[in-house]
Order: structure tokens, then C-alpha cells, then sequence
């Protein structure tokens, strides 16, 4: 195995997505160095959850480079956890707290194999990491939304990863648990991790993030978070300014489609 | 009582449009009599007035997208279906030496209009009150109305064969009434529509703005699958209850693949619906003198829609071809 | 009335009973992932897509130059024609939604009834052709287990044995990619071949189900099971074994009520040669089965829910009554109709309520109209009293809802809170004294 100390936590190049042959993420580069809490923020309908579920080739780009640690996802699977966003996920499903937990090593385990004695002393460390360790033989229907939130995020850190990919974990759930949750990721940033989050509060982007993902459909800014949030980025962000350019996507849309 | 001498046997393809049109002519100038019908005319006269209310009804289950429920409700119709067998005298299916009578057409559609609201009912308790998800709700409540349906039908017809016919229908068995059915049917299906084409339309593509205008949409939901139940109690002799759906989602997804306009695609599906029948008529017969095989009308006229559909699709890439080309 | 047991043991017997079992079983099992996607509906397209096939093997059969009596050649020649079909009908309603655009119910139902159709036609054609064929693909529309021999005992074993196999092995891919497919892929679990197995898995299931069941009803075999399962338990492998269980005990009955109603029908009217087919009997027992679980499973059932429902009201309505009394005169009597008149309930009923909570020893009933709380019913309503106030507080001053608003709610929550809740409202609101209407709140006991 090479020695990738100092390759970046994520670098694309010129990575683009399209849905049904209209863009949803343009041309998008970026470089992002390891041990950062990086957030990504953006309008809705900017390709944020779109960035990360091509990130981890859950979506197909058209075009465009992407490396963790300077391999491909292919290779270095195992050092990379992905927490979806709650709501897609059918709460309903009879499945545990702790067998959900347990779920994160399927993949390192391989096929055939069933979870061992290890992971689940493991999966019931994590739980307590979380607090939820009351509820590991819980029917998961049965959790509050800041509850489901830790467990997922128990889920995440039972991979034992060293890239963190998070969509929307903070929405819709308590400042208690969110305080919570944050300091946990603070303490994998802490141990040389890099987290990346999805985020929807613009106002806790500053004290809880060190580095800024901007999206709307471009990258519009990427960096450390003194350096790149400021008025000029969040207007260009947020603005109007390219509704132009939404309008000429729809027309594109339009004429794919033969009308 | 049909023509003793049936002008179509033995006739081709070409043939048998040719002697339709021409005795269409003569019924519609008067000279030919209802009564002198041949049988292969009055099949031609149920499959078409069935196609088109299937293809209407059809055509706003297929954009309202409950097209299951009515699969559904072509299964528990049966049910239905023998219950009003029970309570009247009429026969059920093919001429029947126990029960010469004809079937009671205000049974048959009494019966159809409750098992709708009925199957409707059973199905939105088991979503809403026992909180089951709904393509299983769908599925529990057909499959035990029908399991039920076969054995009461089978034990009361004391026909072991009656399964069967259930389910394909017996077309040359139709007689006159069948007509009058079908276009009673097609009567109060194209007054509905009529009357309620704006309702309709609302509910189907904008409920939230039906709501604020305070249309119902779980009337119209109600509406269209009385509807519905009508339509297939109605084709449940023609053609069995199974192949219904066929009319019900074949000719509509044809005509949504050429059109975008809701208008157009109801006439075109009730067009389709129609020369598919025809069609289908014309070929069995064709079949039948030329190679002396009696295949299911119902069937071919369904393979004709398959046929239908796969010249749609072929047209609507070249189109989307030419297109992408300009 | 035969012993049950000679259906195992009985020459005739055991091969549609235990052919029947395994292949319900194998359905059950199966049905159970198909669920949990809930693509319940996609075995009714699959079993009527079958249908063709299951013509055409005989058509291939028959001229091949094979004889009725012929017939487990016959039933492997109907195996491959409706797998290969239902396989067909499965890509078409994957093309048909993907490159279509086809909403995937529109696709289903088309499928479903247009290649039926095509069966049909063909059958008729076989009617006259093959007509001694004919019979073995009418026994496939509603299921005829009773010509079946050991050698179907052996082939529905093995494929049963397979698929269930099948999804022992891959049970956790199974688990990860029904629950979260996204996740799953994450992982690195290769959900598309894993997918494609699964479907490999449903039509192999309902090809072998439709010996018995019949394709009109065989997506009974995949629903019915599964949901009777899932009101027993919250763990996806209890669910697969109980859902099995369930198949194993519908195949078996089925069949048993079948023969059952056979022999006493060819008794009754012997000229008939009256036969039903085992197919409904079957998915009568399932339907049973399912309806009964649905309502009465401990949990899960409506009856029971609504009977939780029903004595959880019953408390709100004894707490509320005693609230009620307290705060009028907690030491002193009180008579009938001056709790009457601040209650909205029938006087009937309110008589019975009363006289219920004297039974209970929260009321002690002085003479013929007077009321008095007893110590323990002081307590109680102190109590409700207490966690009303203290939901008020924490409503106006943490969340800032408006004193005017917050006693509705706090009606509510005062049954509900549960004595840890109240633990941590005493902490996090420092145990205060008054509510937001300036009302005492009552100690903690």
C-alpha cells in the first residue's frame, strides 16, 4: 500500500450530474485537506444531497474525477461512512436500534458472514457514545426524531471511517441533541477525521463548521470558512441572479423530452 | 335470436369489413332489423360500446394512477356478481337449461355498483384504520373476495367449469340484451363524463386546488370507481372479468404515448379501443374459416391492443428521434 | 372425515399436501421481502405473466408428441415456459417504467392483463389442437394439486429448499438493501446483481405456487403470510420464520379442506362431478389467517389497540372527574349535581363513573348524592393537577407559548407524562412554585 499521508480527504475534478440530461451539479472541482468539519450549504434544489450521493457513486456523474485519499471510492470503501438523510429511510421497518447499528459493517463483512461477537461489543460502545443505549433492543418506529438522528450517527462512527458524509443530520430535531451530536463529530475532526455536513442553518455555520462547501448547482466557494463566508458568496449562493440560467435549463429540459 | 344463416362464415379478413360495412350501411338505412343481427355483429357492437366506456374510465384511473384498485375491483366483482345470481332467476353466463332466463340487468349492476363501494371501503380501512400498507390492503382484500367469489360460484352453479369462463368470458354467447347493457353502460359513463369533465380534470391534476374550490376529491375517487364497477360488470360476459383491465389500461397508455392532451387522449383511447375490437372480431373469424381454429375473441382483441402498443412506442422514438434532430 | 395424518402417509394424499406446503412455504418466505419493499402487487403480475408460459409448455409438450398421463414431463415443460415468460414480463415492466416512463402501476396492470390475454389466446388455440393438454392448463388458472405425484413432492422441494436457502446466505444483503438501498450501496453491497437475484428469487417462487394455488390468486401465497408475520414481531427474521410457518399451515389445510369438501360434494351430487379447486381453499385459510392477526395479535392488533385506545380514555375521563372534584373541595363532600353540573357527561354514565371510582377506593361515597376523595384519590389528583401546571410552565417559558394557549394542551399532557418526564420538567424548570395562571402547583409526593 502507497503512502497517501498528506493526499486530500476528497478531491474532485470537473465532476458533473445530470438528471434525466438536464445538469444538477455543474462542473464542480475542489480539494478538500484532511481533519476538517466541512459544511455544505446551498438553496434548496441545489444538488447538496445530489453532491453527496454522487461523491459516494450512489449517482452517476456524467463526467468528472473524484478521489478520497487519492484512490478512487472503489478502493477505499471501508474508510468512508455515509449517514443518509433521515426522512428517506422507512421508520416503519422491523428492525432494532442495535441490529440497525450493526448494519454499518455488512459491507466490511462481506457476503456470507454474519456479525461477530467483536462488532456487537462494538455496536453497543456506540450506543452508549450516543446515549441510546436504553433503547438498543427498541423497535426503531418507536424513536423521536433526535433519537433516530444519534442513532444513525452511532451507525457512522460504528464504521470506524475516516471520511464522514452527512445529509441533513441536524434537520428537524432538538438544539439539545444537535449540541450533542455536534460535539461528537467535533471530536472525530479532533482525531484527524474529516466530517462533511450538509446544513441547512445558516446562522450555526460559523461556529460549528472550520471549512464551507457553497453550492447552487456550481461551486460557488470552497474554503475555509473565515475566508469564504461573506455577503458577496451568500448572495451569489442564494441570489436571484440565476434564474436566468433556470429558466434556459428548463427549456433544455423541455426539448429533451421532444416537446 | 340471431340470422339463421350467418353472413360472415367462412369470410377473410378483407371480406368480413367488407360485409360489416355493408350491412352497417343497411341497419343504418333502415332495411336491416336489430333483431337480424348475426352473432359476429353483435360481438362487434358489445366489444366496441365496452371499449369505449373502458377506455374513458380507463383513462382517468391510468392519470389518477388507480389502476390496482381497479384490478381489484374486476376480481370482487364476483363476488358481487353471484350474489345477484343468488337473488334473481336469471342464468349467469352461456344459455343454461336450469335458467333460461336472461340476466337481470338492474341486478347485475346494483350488484356491481355496492361491491365497488365495498371493496373501495374494505381497502381504506385497512390502510387508514389498521394502519397496512396499501398495496398489501389491495391485495389482501381482492384475493379473499375472489378465493370467495370461485367457491361460492362453483358451489352454486354446481359448474366445476365455471371458473374459467368467469375469467375469459364466453363472446359468442352474447345476446341483444348484452347490448342493451353495454350501451346503458356507455349511456351513463358518457353523462357522467359529460357533466363532470372539469371536476374530473381538477381532481386528477391538481387536488390541492380542487380542495380549495372545494371539490371533493374523495367524491370523485368514489364517482370514478362506480364508474368503474359498472364498466367491468358490464364486460364480465363480453370478455370475463380479468381481461377487463386490459381495456381499462391498454388503449389509454396507447393514446397517452401520442398525446398530451387530455381531450385527444380520451378519443383516442376510445378509438383504439374500438378498431382493436374490431379488428379482433375480423380476425377470429378470418382464423376460424381459413384455418378452422375457434381462438378467443377476447384474447386476439388484446393481442391486437399489444400489437397497438408496440407501433405507439416505435412511433414515439422515431418521433423523438426526428426531434432531436432539429 | 379423514385423519390428517394420512395426508402425509396416504399414497394419493401426500404429494398435493406436502407439494403444497413447500411450495406455500417458499412463497411465504419470499413474500416477506417483497413487503418490505412494498411491491406487494408485482407477484399478481408475475403469476399472470406466467400464464403464456404455462400454455406454450404445454403447446411444446404436445408437440413434442407427449401424453396426458405424461404428466410430470409435462409440468417441468410448464415450468420453464412460465419462468421464462413471467422473467419476460418482469424486464417489460422494468422497461416500461425506466425508459417509459410508465407510472409502476400503470405497468403492472397492463402487464399483467395484455400477456394474460395472450395466454388465453393461446389456450384456446390448445383447446382444439392439444385438447387432451387442455386440462393440464386449466389445473394452472385456479390450482389442481390432486393429480400430483412424489416426483412434484421432489422438484417443488428442491426449489423451495433453494430459495429459502437462497435467502439465508444472503440475509443480511437482503436486510440492508430492503431497508435502505442508498445505504446499502454505500457499504459496497452490490445491490444490482443482488437485486436481480431477489427477482430471480419472486418469479422462481410463484412459478413453483401456481401448481396449487393457481395464477389468478397466487399473489395471495406472497401478501397474506407476510403481513399476518409482521403483526407478531418487529424482527425481520422472526417475521420470515412465523411467515413460513403461516405458508406451511395454509398449504396444509388447503389442501386438507379441499379433499375434504371434494369427497362430501361427489357425495352429495355424484352426477355433478363437482370439484373445487384447491387454489381458493388455500388462500381462504391464508386470508383467515391474516384477517384474524390483523385484529386480535397481541400489540399490533386493531382490536387491541382499540381496546388500549378505549381504558386510555376511560383513565382521562377518572383523572379528569377527580381533577375535577379537587379542585372544588379536595377535603370537603361534594354532591352529585354539583359535579354535574361542571361535566359534560350524561348523568348515567357519570353515575357509573363515580360509583366505579369508589369501588377503586379513590372516592368515598357518603350517602345517596355525597362525594368525598379519599386520601389516595387526593393524592392521585394532586398529582394530575401537578403535571397539568408544570406543562403550562414549560410551555410558556421555555417554548414561549402564550399563557392564554397553553392549558389545552397541558389537558392532554397531564395523562400522558410519565413519572421520569416529570423528573426532568421538576429539574429543568427548578420545581416552580406557580403556573402561568398563577395557581399553586401541588408538591411532588
Amino acid at each position: 500500500m502507497e503512502n497517501h499521508d498528506h493526499s486530500p480527504a476528497l478531491e474532485i475534478h470537473q465532476m458533473t450530474v445530470n438528471y434525466d440530461k438536464t445538469p444538477v451539479l455543474w462542473d464542480i472541482s475542489l480539494e478538500i485537506p484532511r481533519g476538517k468539519l466541512v459544511g455544505i450549504i446551498g438553496p434548496n434544489g441545489a444538488g447538496k444531497s445530489t453532491f453527496i450521493k454522487a461523491v459516494l457513486g450512489l449517482v452517476q456523474p456524467i463526467s468528472g474525477k473524484i478521489e478520497f485519499f487519492g484512490q478512487p471510492l472503489k478502493d477505499v470503501r471501508r474508510r468512508v461512512a455515509y449517514v443518509p438523510q433521515r426522512e428517506s429511510v422507512d421508520w416503519d421497518f422491523p428492525i432494532t436500534v442495535r441490529d440497525l447499528v450493526l448494519m454499518g459493517r455488512y459491507g466490511r463483512l462481506g457476503l456470507f458472514r454474519w456479525p461477530r461477537a467483536a462488532d456487537r461489543v462494538a455496536a453497543d460502545h456506540y450506543l452508549e457514545t450516543v446515549g441510546m443505549s436504553a433503547y438498543a433492543h427498541r423497535q426503531i418506529s418507536q424513536l423521536s426524531g433526535g433519537q433516530q438522528q444519534r442513532v444513525f450517527i452511532a451507525r457512522a462512527l460504528f464504521q470506524e471511517a475516516d471520511v464522514y458524509l452527512m445529509d441533513e443530520p441536524f434537520a428537524g430535531i432538538d438544539l439539545g441533541t444537535e449540541k450533542i451530536l455536534m460535539g461528537l463529530l467535533r471530536k472525530l475532526k479532533n482525531a484527524g477525521k474529516t466530517v462533511f455536513v450538509v446544513h441547512h442553518d445558516l446562522n450555526s455555520v460559523e461556529e460549528y463548521f472550520d471549512w464551507l462547501l457553497m453550492l447552487n448547482m456550481r461551486l460557488i466557494a470552497a474554503g475555509p470558512v473565515a475566508e469564504v463566508f461573506n455577503p458577496e458568496t451568500l448572495h451569489e449562493t442564494y441570489g436571484k441572479s440565476y434564474s436566468l440560467f433556470d429558466e434556459a435549463l428548463k427549456l433544455s429540459q423541455h426539448k429533451a423530452k421532444g416537446l | 335470436m340471431f340470422a339463421y344463416f350467418n353472413p360472415y362464415s367462412g369470410q377473410h379478413f378483407f371480406g368480413f369489413l367488407l360485409e360489416f360495412l355493408k350491412r352497417m350501411g343497411l341497419f343504418f338505412t333502415g332495411q336491416l332489423s336489430v333483431n337480424d343481427f348475426a352473432s359476429d355483429e353483435i360481438q362487434i357492437i358489445v366489444l366496441v360500446g365496452m371499449a369505449a366506456s373502458a377506455a374513458l374510465v380507463g383513462s382517468f384511473l391510468v392519470l389518477r394512477r388507480m389502476t390496482m384498485l381497479a384490478n381489484s375491483l374486476s376480481h370482487t366483482i364476483l363476488l358481487g356478481i353471484v350474489i345477484a345470481f343468488l337473488f334473481t332467476s336469471g342464468g349467469l353466463l352461456s344459455y343454461d337449461d336450469a335458467r333460461p332466463e336472461p340476466i337481470n340487468i338492474n341486478a347485475m349492476l346494483l350488484a356491481a355498483f355496492l361491491m365497488g363501494i365495498v371493496t373501495t371501503f374494505f381497502t381504506e380501512f385497512l390502510t387508514k384504520t389498521v394502519r397496512l400498507q396499501e398495496d398489501a390492503s389491495t391485495g389482501v382484500v381482492f384475493t379473499t373476495l375472489f378465493a370467495l367469489g370461485i367457491i361460492l360460484v362453483t358451489l352454486f352453479t354446481r359448474n366445476a367449469h365455471i371458473g374459467t369462463e368467469v375469467v375469459m368470458g364466453n363472446v359468442d354467447a352474447l345476446r341483444l340484451d348484452d347490448c342493451k347493457l353495454i350501451f346503458v353502460i356507455l349511456g351513463i359513463n358518457l353523462v357522467l363524463f359529460f357533466l363532470f369533465f372539469k371536476e374530473y380534470k381538477i381532481t386528477t391534476f391538481d387536488a390541492g386546488l380542487a380542495k380549495a374550490l372545494g371539490i371533493s376529491t374523495v367524491f370523485f375517487n368514489y364517482l370514478l370507481m362506480s364508474q368503474a364497477s359498472l364498466t367491468i360488470v358490464g364486460a364480465f360476459r363480453a370478455v370475463g372479468v380479468l381481461m377487463v383491465l386490459a381495456f381499462i389500461t391498454g388503449p389509454p397508455l396507447i393514446a397517452r404515448l401520442l398525446t398530451d392532451d387530455l381531450k385527444k387522449m380520451l378519443l383516442l383511447a376510445v378509438g383504439i379501443g374500438a378498431v382493436a375490437s374490431i379488428f379482433g372480431v375480423a380476425v377470429t373469424r378470418h382464423i376460424l374459416s381459413v384455418h378452422g381454429v375457434a381462438l378467443s375473441t377476447a384474447g386476439v382483441v388484446v393481442c391486437t391492443m399489444l400489437v397497438l402498443f408496440v407501433l405507439a412506442v416505435l412511433w414515439k422514438k422515431r418521433g423523438e428521434r426526428v426531434n432531436r434532430q432539429t | 372425515m379423514e385423519s390428517p395424518l394420512l395426508f402425509f402417509t396416504d399414497a394419493v394424499l401426500r404429494a398435493p399436501t406436502i407439494g403444497s406446503m413447500l411450495m406455500c412455504l417458499a412463497a411465504a418466505i419470499v413474500g416477506v421481502l417483497v413487503f418490505l419493499r412494498k411491491q406487494s402487487l408485482l407477484g399478481e403480475s408475475l403469476s399472470h405473466a406466467a400464464y403464456p408460459g404455462v400454455v406454450i409448455g404445454v403447446m411444446v409438450a404436445g408437440a413434442l408428441g407427449l401424453e396426458e398421463h405424461q404428466s410430470s414431463m409435462i409440468a417441468i415443460f410448464i415450468m420453464m415456459g412460465a419462468f421464462i415468460t413471467a422473467l419476460i414480463g418482469l424486464w417489460t415492466i422494468h422497461w416500461l417504467v425506466r425508459k417509459l416512463r410508465f407510472r409502476s402501476d400503470s405497468a403492472l396492470c397492463f402487464i399483467l392483463s395484455s400477456f394474460f390475454g395472450i395466454g388465453i389466446t393461446l389456450a384456446s388455440n390448445v383447446q382444439y389442437v392439444y385438447s387432451s393438454l387442455y386440462r393440464q392448463i386449466q389445473s394452472y388458472l385456479y390450482g389442481q394439486t390432486a393429480t400430483m405425484t412424489d416426483i412434484h413432492i421432489y422438484v417443488y422441494g428442491i426449489f423451495s429448499l433453494l430459495i429459502v436457502l437462497t435467502v439465508v446466505l444472503f440475509y443480511k444483503e437482503l436486510q440492508a438493501m430492503t431497508f435502505d438501498r442508498d445505504y446499502a450501496k454505500s457499504l459496497g453491497i452490490k445491490t444490482k446483481p443482488i437485486d436481480a437475484l431477489l427477482f430471480i428469487l419472486i418469479t422462481l417462487a410463484v412459478v413453483i405456487g401456481i401448481r396449487s394455488v393457481g395464477v389468478v390468486l397466487m399473489s395471495a401465497m406472497l401478501i397474506a403470510p407476510a403481513v399476518a408475520a409482521r403483526q407478531y414481531t418487529n424482527k425481520m427474521f422472526v417475521m420470515f420464520f412465523l411467515a413460513g410457518l403461516f405458508g406451511l399451515i395454509s398449504g396444509f389445510l388447503g389442501n386438507y379442506f379441499s379433499v375434504e369438501l371434494n369427497n362430501y360434494l361427489s357425495l352429495k351430487y355424484p352426477t355433478d362431478r363437482l370439484v373445487i379447486p384447491t387454489g381458493p381453499m388455500i388462500v381462504m385459510v391464508a386470508s383467515v389467517i391474516c384477517v384474524v392477526s390483523l385484529f386480535f395479535a397481541p400489540e399490533r392488533g386493531l382490536i387491541v389497540r382499540l381496546i388500549r385506545i378505549g381504558s386510555f380514555r376511560y383513565r382521562c375521563m377518572c383523572e379528569n372527574l377527580l381533577k375535577a372534584i379537587w379542585r372544588h373541595s379536595s377535603k370537603k363532600e361534594i354532591s352529585f349535581d354539583e359535579i354535574e353540573k361542571y361535566q359534560s357527561l350524561s348523568p348515567i354514565y357519570l353515575r357509573f363513573l363515580l360509583w366505579r371510582l369508589s369501588m377503586s377506593g379513590w372516592l368515598e361515597k357518603l350517602d345517596a348524592n355525597a362525594y368525598k376523595l379519599t386520601v389516595d384519590g387526593n393524592l392521585w389528583a394532586a398529582k394530575i393537577v401537578r403535571l397539568h401546571r408544570l406543562w403550562e410552565v414549560y410551555l410558556a417559558n421555555y417554548l414561549g407559548v402564550g399563557a392564554e394557549r397553553v392549558h389545552r394542551n397541558a389537558e392532554e399532557m397531564e395523562h400522558i407524562i410519565t413519572p421520569e418526564l416529570e423528573r426532568e420538567l421538576t429539574l429543568l424548570l427548578k420545581d416552580p412554585r406557580t403556573d402561568p395562571h398563577h395557581q399553586p402547583i401541588p408538591p411532588r409526593h
